[in-house]
This record gives structure tokens, sequence and C-alpha cells, in this order.
């Protein structure tokens, strides 16, 4: 029998709007194709089940109606078993909506402050222009290869760093965090959070598969069977092709 | 007066030299012109029309049922004016109204029938003072473009709430959204809805159709799923439901690819268009012609002529193959299109077009929420096309399909396909709106097909 290998995602049927179960495919056929038995638990709304046998949670975007009924849950439900899983070794991946969440507050235009969990060190206010378009990064995280990640960001919210998180890279096209200090996304311990969809793991198979190796370190697994990605890297290639050509023109 | 004649003679001229210089049809650019000299220019001309106009919105189906209304109205002895080919934006209705005025500025027809972007329904129905609104459905589509559903939903809402007095909202009661919009209008819209548990699933399709209650936000439960998220639902505390529709259609039999029959108002009505998202759109224009005071009888023998729109639904025989053109332009369309190639035409051989232009939608993201997963062990032709094929190909990998390097160029990408599709075979090109006009194109450069402002 084989070994197990599990993806929780958070909200599948509220946080979900930009094309996230790609990722969610891309981690379980690629744990898949390594012989491990993929498995999915959806964590809806009043359940916490089987958070603790989760590998990788996912964690993603929804529209501001949908935001409102998961913050309540999490704080209720999630909050504890999920920094109980990061403590254990568990990973999280978290775009957009679900990166925010996570960080300590989201300040409306308005003023008003909504608390987040407090699991990474961020802060989000609004912004009034929507950040639409290709994203481009150089990432800093030394082990991957080719350095950059791709995606498509679309967001009004302003992302800025504490000082225990790092950014996930630096923007070569597109916006990221903030639109001001030129870095995209956040690195803190097994916390992986990022504007970036797209989706983002398809088209960069090499962050897939840091995160999966991240999350099975605590199994004694440190390298991952290499697998031909010849398809994902063209995808990934002809948007870095793009984006070469659109700088070109912006430094015109 | 004079700047409506100098708007309208304006926007003439610019449609005259957009034409004769092949810039693609001259569709929307009249529009920009005449509204510039008169911004009040489409008001003016609504005014002139005998009778009145109808104005149709919802993600898919649009073109669709604005054609099939029109082709009721006509058949009826009416002469109709409507925008075409897509241009649904304000400037194209206003560009559709001005080409048919006369040289003295004055619209001589009876009825407008004026398919509107979701989110220029509000400016629409301000402008044009519709006799009926008909909102089809609200899906998921280009995100990049509008922000969210919930900004698009708003804006029918704010549309819908100032219809003028005697004006009908003509709503789909199978969509919430929709539902939502329609159960919090001063006036009570007529609701239509299908009505046949044999042709529904019992589960979403996917956790990204699903949708809440506006009262207590709890997760909708479905008893049937006809398309989407577009069925029979219910909140489990009773807080909001499915509104019971007037029109309904039952007995449906979804014969073919090409062709289904349904029963509406006990009138059985047979139609050359296939899959359950164009069941919908027949009875949609059913209930606005019901509207307009046209009879089921008449209805269901007019429909038995209609043919589908330039690319919705096409058909082209080169060399002994059958070339099967289907827009397929957002996760909910898609899978309809899918499903219905599949289950229903049995397909084997597709060309799959992708394109991220403006009109597409510049996030392609969502082809992760189409079940590609349906050809697999099916289809034995995949070709990915479209400027993101590549991102196609990568999708249909982790869907586990087989397909052939993804191609961007759309000449190479149909020769490909031609050459793997045996003689007598049918292959079916799925494809985003700007990737349809590229094949279309060189449908037309090899003679294949008529160019479009001519269909």
């Amino acid at each position: 029998m084989s070994e197990k290998f599990t993806v929780g995602w958070l909200y599948p049927d509220l946080m979900n709007i930009y094309g996230d179960r790609g990722n969610i495919l891309t981690l379980l056929k690629r744990a898949e194709w390594r012989g491990f038995e993929p498995r999915l638990v959806e964590l809806g709304r009043g359940t916490t089940k089987q958070m603790d046998e989760v590998d990788i949670f996912f964690f993603g975007g929804g529209q501001d109606r949908e935001q409102a009924l998961v913050y309540e849950d999490l704080l209720e439900f999630k909050q504890p078993p999920l920094e109980q899983a990061v403590n254990n070794g568990a990973v999280i991946l978290a775009v957009c909506g679900g990166y925010q969440l996570l960080g300590s507050y989201y300040q409306t235009a308005d003023g008003a402050r909504y608390p987040g969990i407090g699991m990474i060190d961020v802060r989000t206010e609004a912004g009034k222009k929507r950040f639409i378009g290709d994203v481009v990064i150089e990432t800093h995280i030394e082990t991957l290869e080719p350095k950059t990640l791709v995606g498509f960001e679309n967001h009004s919210g302003r992302t800025f760093l504490g000082p225990k998180a790092s950014p996930l890279g630096k923007t070569l096209l597109g916006h990221g965090n903030n639109g001001a200090d030129k870095q995209e996304g956040l690195v803190q311990g097994n916390v992986v959070g990022t504007y970036m969809h797209g989706s983002l793991l398809p088209k960069n198979p090499h962050l897939a598969d840091y995160l999966i190796r991240n999350a099975l370190i605590r199994r004694g697994v440190d390298e991952l069977s290499p697998l031909d990605d010849s398809v994902e890297l063209a995808a990934h290639e002809r948007i870095l092709q793009r984006a070469q050509h659109h700088l070109h023109l912006q430094h015109r | 007066m004079i700047r409506k004649t100098a708007a309208v003679w304006a926007g003439k001229a610019t449609g005259t030299l957009s034409r004769v210089s092949r810039r693609g049809g001259g569709t929307t650019l009249p529009g920009d012109v005449a509204r510039a000299i008169d911004p009040k220019v489409l008001t003016k001309l609504s005014q002139d029309l005998t009778h009145g106009s109808i104005v149709i919105t919802g993600t898919n189906g649009k073109t669709t049922a604005s054609r099939m209304v029109t082709w009721l109205l006509e058949g009826a002895g009416h002469k109709v004016v409507t925008n075409r080919a897509g241009a649904n934006l304000i400037f194209g209705v206003t560009a559709a109204a001005v080409d048919r005025a006369g040289m003295d500025a004055r619209l001589r027809a009876d009825w407008g029938v004026f398919e509107i972007d979701e989110a220029s329904l509000p400016k629409a129905v301000e402008e044009i003072k519709p006799t009926a609104t008909l909102v089809l459905n609200l899906f998921r589509d280009q995100l990049d473009r509008y922000g969210e559903l919930e900004s698009i939903a708003k804006k029918i809402e704010s549309a819908l709430s100032a219809l003028p007095a005697g004006s009908t909202a003509i709503l789909n009661a199978d969509d919430p959204r929709v539902a939502e919009i329609g159960l919090g209008l001063p006036n009570k819209p007529l609701w239509y809805g299908l009505d046949d548990m044999r042709v529904a699933a019992h589960e979403l399709p996917h956790a990204a159709d699903a949708r809440t209650c506006p009262k207590c936000g709890a997760s909708l439960h479905f008893d049937a799923v006809y398309v989407g998220h577009d069925g029979v639902y219910k909140c489990p505390n009773n807080d909001f439901a499915r509104p019971a529709p007037s029109i309904t259609a039952q007995n449906i039999n979804l014969a073919s690819f090409y062709r289904f029959s349904a029963d509406i108002e006990n009138t059985q009505l047979d139609v050359q268009l296939g899959g359950l998202y164009n069941v919908y759109n027949v009875l949609a224009a059913f209930a606005v012609a019901r509207t307009l005071g046209l009879e089921p009888g008449y209805i269901a023998e007019r429909l038995r002529d209609f043919r589908a729109a330039f690319g919705r639904q096409e058909r082209v025989e080169f060399r002994g193959r059958i070339l099967n053109l289907v827009l397929s332009k957002n996760p909910a369309g898609f899978n309809e299109t899918l499903r219905t190639s599949i289950d229903l035409a049995n397909g084997t051989n597709f060309l799959i077009a992708l394109n991220d232009r403006k009109a597409d939608g510049t996030d392609v993201s969502w082809i992760w929420d189409v079940d590609f997963e349906h050809l697999k062990d099916k289809a034995q032709v995949v070709v990915p096309a479209g400027n993101r094929a590549h991102d196609l190909a990568v999708r249909l990998k982790y869907a586990g399909v087989q397909a052939a390097e993804p191609e961007t160029d759309p000449g190479r990408a149909l020769d490909l396909l031609i050459k793997l599709t045996k003689e007598g075979d049918i292959a079916h090109l799925l494809c985003t709106y700007t990737a349809m006009l590229d094949l279309r194109a060189e449908l037309v450069r090899r003679g294949w097909a008529k160019p479009y402002w001519q269909t």
C-alpha cells in the first residue's frame, strides 16, 4: 500500500474564484506521479475533520460577501488546528483573500479595521486602484530553478510585510504586494502567501515541488523524484517571453 | 434635432469608412462618433421606435436569445433594429441604431432588440427605456474586466430597480443570483425556469459554482442542477428559495447535437439547436415573445426554422470533413459545450482555442474550472490552440488527456486538425470569442466560410 499525500482545501465552495482548482490538481497529480496515494480533504464551514492529517493546506481567494462568512468560521473552528498543523510541519499556500486573512488585519478604505488570524506577519490596507494583469517575479527561494515565478494578479488590497516575514520574490512585471516596494508574496516558515493566481502552481511546477517537499520533510523525505516538466515549463516560458516584450515596450 | 441629425450623419459616415477600409465590419466606432456629437442620440433614436424595445443581458446566451427574439418579431411582420456580432456595449447599440436611421435621422423601425453587456445595463436601461428586460443568468466570466460577480449583480439590480413603470423584467428563476435581484424589485417580474428532473443533475458541477443564501449565508441546497449553478434550490433554513416560474419548459428531449424538443405552455417546440443551455435560450425568448403578445403556436412554428448565430454553433464542410464551431467563453458555457459535443454528438476530434485578449478576458485561470477530464478516454484528437495554447496543454495534461503539441497559429492549428481528422468525420472547435474570430478569418481566407458581417 502506498503512502497517502493529503491536500486540505479551505472553503472550496466560498474561497474559489480564480481557478484555484488548478493549484489543488497540480499538488495532487505531482504527488500521485511520484507514487503517493493522493487525497483531498475539503474543509468547508463548521468542520475540522482530518486537519491533523493534512500535508498541504490551500487557502484561495473569495468575493467580499463570501470572505466575511469565512472569517467567522476561521476564528471559531479552523485557527487552533491550523496553527497546530503548521507547528507539526504542515505547509500552507494562501492566495489573495486567503493570504490577507492569515495576516494581522485588513483595513478598509474608510479606515475600519478587521483583524485577521495573525498567523503571518503581514497587514493589508484597501487601495483605490485594482491591480490587474500578468505578474513575473524573481524568487528569493534559493533552491528554485528556474528563478522566475509567473502568475496573474487581480486585487485592490495593499499588503505590507512585518519583520518576521520575507517576500517570496521581487517583481519584474506587475504590482505584487502593494505596488510600492517591488516585492511579491511572503515566505514565513512553512507558509507561502501570494497574490499570484492564474492558476499559480500549474505553470510553476518548481514551486509546487518546493511545497510538496517541505511538507514531506517531517516524514524523512528530502528529495523528490524528477518529473518531465516540459509542458509546464513551455507555458512558463511563454509568459516570460511576453513579459520581456512588454518590459521592452515600457522602457522605450 | 439638428444635433441628432449631425450625430447620425457623422456616425453613418464613420461606419461606411470603416467597412470600406475593412476594419472589422464597423460595428461600434460609429456609435462613439455619434455619441460624441450628441450624447442623447440613443435616447432620441429609441423614441422613434413605434412599438418599443427589448434589452437582453446575462453572462451566457445573449446573442442567441437576441437573434431568436428578432427572428420571432420579424416573422410577425415587424421591422426590427438590432445590434449584431457581439457589439454589446452602449457604443455598439448606438452604432446599430445610427446605421438603421434614415438621412433625416429618424429610426424607422417597430422594435429594437439589443443585447447588452451586463456592466452596461444601467446606462442602456436609462437611455433606451425598454418595454422588457431579459436577464438570462449570472456566471463567473472575465474576472479581470469586471472585478467580481457581485459588482455586476449590483449593477443589474440598480438597472432593474430603475425600470420605468409598465416595463417588464423577465428573469431566470433557476439562477440564484438573478432570483435574489428579482425578489427585491418593486414590481413582480415574469419568472421562467426548467421543469424536468430527467435532464437534471443532483450535485453542482464545481465548488466554484456554489451559492449561498442572501439572508443567512448558509450554502444553498440544490434539488436539481441544470447548467452551472442554475437549477432548483433552497436555503436549508428556509430563508430563500427559487421563485415559482410561470413559464416552464417540460418534457425536454435532447435528441442530438443539432436538435432538441420541449413543451412550453403546452406547446411542443422542435428547435435546431443542441444542448440544455439552448433550452434556456429558447425558453427565455419564448417568455419575451409572450410578453410582447405573440401566440405560442406561432412561436413554435417560427422557431422550427431558426438557425444559430455565427460561430455560436456553426457547421462548415471542408473536403468531406465537418467542422463544428462552438463559442465557449467561460466555465459554465465550456462545460456545457463539452458535455454536448461528447455526450450528444459522440465527438472524438477537438480543437480547443484559448485567447486572452480583452474580449476573451485577460485572466485565463478559469480553464481550471472547466471539466476537460470529460475528454479523457473519449477524445482521439485534441489540438490546443489560441495565443494561450500552452496553458491549455498544461490543463489537458493534468486532466489526463492526450493532446497534440500546442499550436498558437490559427492556420497551422486548422491544418493539424484537418490532417488528424479522417474524411467523413466531424471535428469540434471549441473557442473563446476572439479565438473564434481568428479561426473564422482563416476559414474565410481559405474560402470555407462567409465573412461575418455578411452572415
